[in-house]
């Protein structure tokens, strides 16, 4: 068996030898690369674009202004299937008005890139500069500017629901308490930035489209209806995905740069690249987080929580992002936020609001992080509210194992899981008792405030096309799908409609096909990222790949098996139910010897041998299947993390990381520590560095590495990660995905942990990120306290 | 209107021990001389202002990042990049443990971590976890956490001492 074990990657070889090939790594024949002027204003009016002084630079093939390409390119509209919801359509590039900084306002082409930037410096500008509008709860009053002001205010969504008896829960609790939670804007920062490469063949009249994508399909769906050129059709275009260095959702979007470069091939007959520089990544990839959470909780006074109401507030920035519009980050807030707690009262109104920034998309975790900061922290609120340990008031409230399968108060079904058992397992890793037992109350030793943080959480992942319905997506299918074959000589090859970028992808699915199908895995080859080898699907985003991507081949290799049994006992002269597949051969159950090879089933599949196939059997051993999970798989874990904050730094130590997680059935448990790892990673550096700031003029004050910062060897720890099974009973293969868990979980935990350090000081953590100038603001905010 | 760029700076280079004679622009990065020139392109560009260490090459054995350096500074310098520091059929203890510990995902940060690493190795054959992460601390990765590239330089080390070798810098 392969699936289980942790089998050394793949793709590792050509990575190490610098041999991946990437998409900046593309060397075309003729190639013109683009650069894009960008506004320096957050919003304003544009009167005037001079493009002469850069057309004439040598080198410079033309420039394009959002007027010159809106015949070329259709503006990006995102559908949303909700009432209350408005949104502008978003023109690749602008055309009246910028709404914010880095939103372009015209493209050049040229022989180099070094002369397309030093182009797009010579195209002049006149901005009309309005007032912008910044901030998520400012932009709420009366009198804030209007990111759009044809839409009459700054709400692109809203969302409201409620169950159960909200008002009996609150009026009979013992206990309301009331927070409010507030995170930061954060960037992705995959360490490859975006780009895209457009090949036109004129002959054919077909578009061949590299990108450093999460999404090739629906990218490529996306070009067919945004670029209007006569006889392009979504038939001749095709999406590759290259090497791609990380995504982390940010590549998960379709982009304007993207329509711009597909277009700009068909006019110009040459083939067009474009890659942006890290301050393009910062200044307009998507966005996310930027939340602001009103929870109030009834609870009783043995620590039980009876009923929730939220206020979620999130910044979507610009315009809604493409495909997943803005509805993902406040409808999944609010539809998360339950996560492993028994609430049957519940009540939500939800808001993505506009603003002169960077539109907001599906990062990592997407709402996760700061839902479960603010559920979690309303746990350690309660535990310190009313005397009671937090590992203990989290007890009373999860879901036991008795209760599952388990139906949460939104109607998400959660079919099997280890909430409690994950906890126990965690809090024994981290050795949490022994900690809690000699923590002085001041929580102070050696100049260090330490304590001690806990985040149980279940993550949403495998997201079917139900749920994506639940959430008014209409362009991201749900579904994904496998197209496995046995070639003639025997080999196999699987086209699936993911698309990695960095997972681990050709590994862990080898591994499956290899026990489906019952060869050798040196022998099956697995393809992704292009759209004209494999059928249609979703891609690979929101800790889908394994649930999704595992589920098509889960079912694509039992259709085949069926063939290949009934090929194999035509040959063995033996019923087909009675054909056995391992080590690459078939053979007769209880008669190994009885056994023929599975090229030669191929052989006669593909008629190739004098004996030929069953009466009735069709040529061919491949078979396409489709999987579309259930509304979501949950998978679940539990964080616990110790730490020590200098009392005169301010600076945030992590000593102890344990994470115990549940993915279900795990294929390769060394490439799902690894996710573990990162996502943890990026979890604490949400939780304690990361911000994109902009001032209240709606400039970015964050566009470089230097400002934005990410978190290094320094800042993350060794971690203790163990694993516990609880297979997914819904979904095929039983597989939930992992890719997320981490950021979730770490937001939270190391929140909790700076809380609880500081709890002495009877100071309030309920914003992150905790950076070194906060933490000392709170440390002296509490001295100055005691002294009074 | 500014300056043509056309004036080019000739330089002799050693890049993996192969001579290179060439006219180069003089503000032509040395990332961009050995992606687009050479094309070698294991080099990645990830920020382009010094910080994230995905273009670390090593300049006469020392590190330097190659979106930071002119090419035609380079007159006479010997480089080395990531397709340099092994060849087919010589073992590469760095590359192994790298592999064996899953200490890379997407891939795009790992040259620069090479590069890196044999530096520090070549200077300190047996680091402790705390100097691995200090040497480490000026390159950026953003899928693994660095958990398992700790674990991997500190077994690359190890591997080393045993077989009595320092990592060579050409």
């Amino acid at each position: 068996m392969n699936v289980g074990r942790g089998v050394l990657r793949f793709e590792d070889d050509k990575l190490l030898k610098g041999r991946g090939v990437f998409t900046d790594d593309l060397h075309l024949s003729g190639l013109v690369h683009l650069g894009f002027v960008r506004s320096p204003h957050a919003h304003a009016r544009l009167r005037a674009i001079r493009t002469d002084r850069a057309k004439a630079l040598p080198g410079v093939l033309a420039v394009f202004t959002g007027r010159d390409l809106e015949s070329l390119c259709k503006p990006i509209r995102v559908e949303i299937l909700f009432p209350n919801y408005k949104a502008p359509a978003r023109p690749v590039v602008a055309v009246d008005a910028v709404k914010f900084v880095g939103d372009a306002v015209a493209v050049v082409v040229a022989e180099s890139r070094y002369v397309a930037e030093d182009a797009a410096d010579l195209v002049e500008v006149d901005y009309e500069p309005l007032p912008a509008v910044v901030d998520v709860e400012a932009a709420l009053n009366a009198s804030a500017p209007l990111a759009h002001p044809e839409l009459g205010d700054n709400v692109f969504f809203k969302g409201e629901f409620t169950a159960g008896d909200v008002e009996g829960a609150f009026a009979s609790a013992d206990l309301v308490l009331e927070e409010t939670f507030r995170s930061a804007r954060v960037a992705g920062v995959p360490l490859e930035p975006r780009g895209c490469v457009a090949a036109l063949d004129p002959g054919r009249g077909t578009l061949t489209f590299w990108s450093s994508t999460q999404i090739p399909h629906m990218l490529r769906t996306a070009l067919a209806d945004l670029v209007v050129v006569p006889g392009l059709s979504e038939s001749r275009i095709r999406v590759i995905t290259p090497e791609v260095g990380g995504g982390f959702g940010t590549k998960a979007h379709v982009y304007p740069e993207e329509v711009v470069t597909a277009a700009l091939a068909f006019k110009l007959g040459r083939p067009v690249k474009w890659v942006q520089d890290r301050r393009e990544e910062l200044l307009t990839d998507i966005h996310a987080r930027d939340h602001v959470y009103e929870v109030q909780a009834a609870v009783t006074r043995e620590g039980v929580l009876k009923g929730v109401r939220v206020r979620i507030l999130t910044n979507a920035g610009a315009f809604p992002s493409y495909p997943f519009g803005c509805t993902l980050e406040p409808t999944g807030g609010a539809r998360m936020l339950p996560g492993p707690y028994r609430i049957r009262d519940y009540a939500y109104e939800c808001y993505a609001i506009t603003t002169n920034t960077c539109p907001a998309g599906a990062y990592r975790g997407v709402a996760q992080p700061t839902a479960f900061m603010a559920i979690e922290g309303m746990m350690d609120r309660i535990g310190r509210a009313l005397g009671i340990d937090p590992a203990e008031v989290r007890l009373r409230n999860l879901i036991g194992p008795e209760e599952m399968p388990y139906v949460n108060v939104v109607g998400v079904r959660y079919d099997t899981g280890s909430y409690i058992a994950s906890l126990r397992r965690a809090l024994e890793l981290s050795r949490y008792d022994d900690v809690r037992a000699r923590q002085p109350s001041t929580r102070l030793e050696d100049g260090k405030y330490r304590g001690i943080g806990i985040c149980c959480f279940t993550e949403v992942s495998g997201t079917g096309a139900p749920g994506f319905r639940a959430r008014g997506l209409t362009r991201v299918p749900g579904f994904d799908s496998a197209l496995l074959k046995v070639e003639p000589t025997g080999t196999v090859t699987c086209v699936l409609s993911t698309a990695g970028a960095g997972q681990g992808h050709e590994t862990t699915f080898s591994q499956l096909i290899a026990d489906e199908l019952g060869v050798p895995m040196k022998d099956v080859t697995v393809l992704e990222g292009d759209t004209l080898g494999g059928p249609y699907g979703s891609g690979t985003f929101a800790s889908r790949s394994v649930v999704t991507g595992g589920g098509a081949i889960v079912r694509a290799a039992a259709r085949l098996r069926e063939k290949i049994a009934r090929i194999a006992g035509h040959l063995l002269e033996a019923a087909p139910a009675d054909i056995v597949l391992e080590a690459g051969h078939a053979f007769v159950r209880g008669m190994p010897s009885r056994r023929v090879t599975v090229r030669a089933i191929a052989e006669n599949a593909y008629s190739m041998t004098a004996k030929g196939l069953p009466e009735g059997e069709g040529y061919g051993l491949e078979t396409t299947d489709y999987y579309d999970p259930p509304l979501v798989t949950m998978a679940n874990a539990t964080h616990v993390v110790a730490v020590a904050v200098d009392a005169r730094t301010g600076r945030i130590e992590i000593e102890r990381y344990v994470v115990v997680h549940d993915c279900g059935r795990v294929i390769n448990p060394m490439i799902v520590e690894g996710q573990v790892h990162g996502g943890t990673a990026q979890g604490i550096g949400e939780a304690v560095l990361e911000a994109i700031v902009y001032g209240e003029d709606g400039q970015c004050q964050t566009a470089t590495l230097m400002d934005y910062l990410l978190p290094t060897t320094m800042d993350v720890p060794s971690m203790i990660v163990d694993h516990i099974e609880s297979p997914s009973i819904d979904a095929a293969g039983g597989f939930k995905g992992v890719g997320e868990g981490g950021v979730i979980g770490a937001v939270p935990a190391v929140t909790n942990a700076v809380a609880d350090a500081l709890a002495g000081l009877g100071v309030n953590v309920n914003r992150i990120p905790l950076t070194p100038d906060r933490v000392l603001a709170l440390i002296e905010r509490g001295a100055s306290r005691a002294g009074a | 209107m500014r300056e043509p760029m056309a004036q080019k700076v000739p330089i002799r280079i050693t890049v993996n021990d192969v001579v290179h004679a060439r006219g180069v622009e003089p503000r032509l990065l040395l990332a961009d001389f050995l992606r687009h020139e050479l094309e070698l392109t294991g080099t990645h560009v990830g920020c382009e202002h010094g910080v994230c260490g995905a273009c670390t090459v090593l300049v006469d054995g020392a590190t330097a990042r190659s979106c930071l350096t002119f090419a035609a500074q380079l007159d006479g310098a010997r480089v080395t990049t990531v397709e340099g520091l092994v060849r087919d059929g010589e073992p590469q203890p760095i590359q192994d443990a790298f592999h064996e510990h899953h200490a890379l995902q997407c891939g795009y940060c790992t040259p620069g971590f090479l590069v890196t690493v044999y530096e520090l190795l070549a200077e300190n054959p047996a680091p402790t976890e705390r100097e691995v992460r200090e040497a480490l601390a000026g390159n950026l990765c953003r899928c693994t956490g660095y958990v398992n590239i700790v674990k991997a330089v500190l077994d690359a080390a190890g591997r080393l001492r045993a077989a009595g070798l320092r990592p060579a810098i050409r």
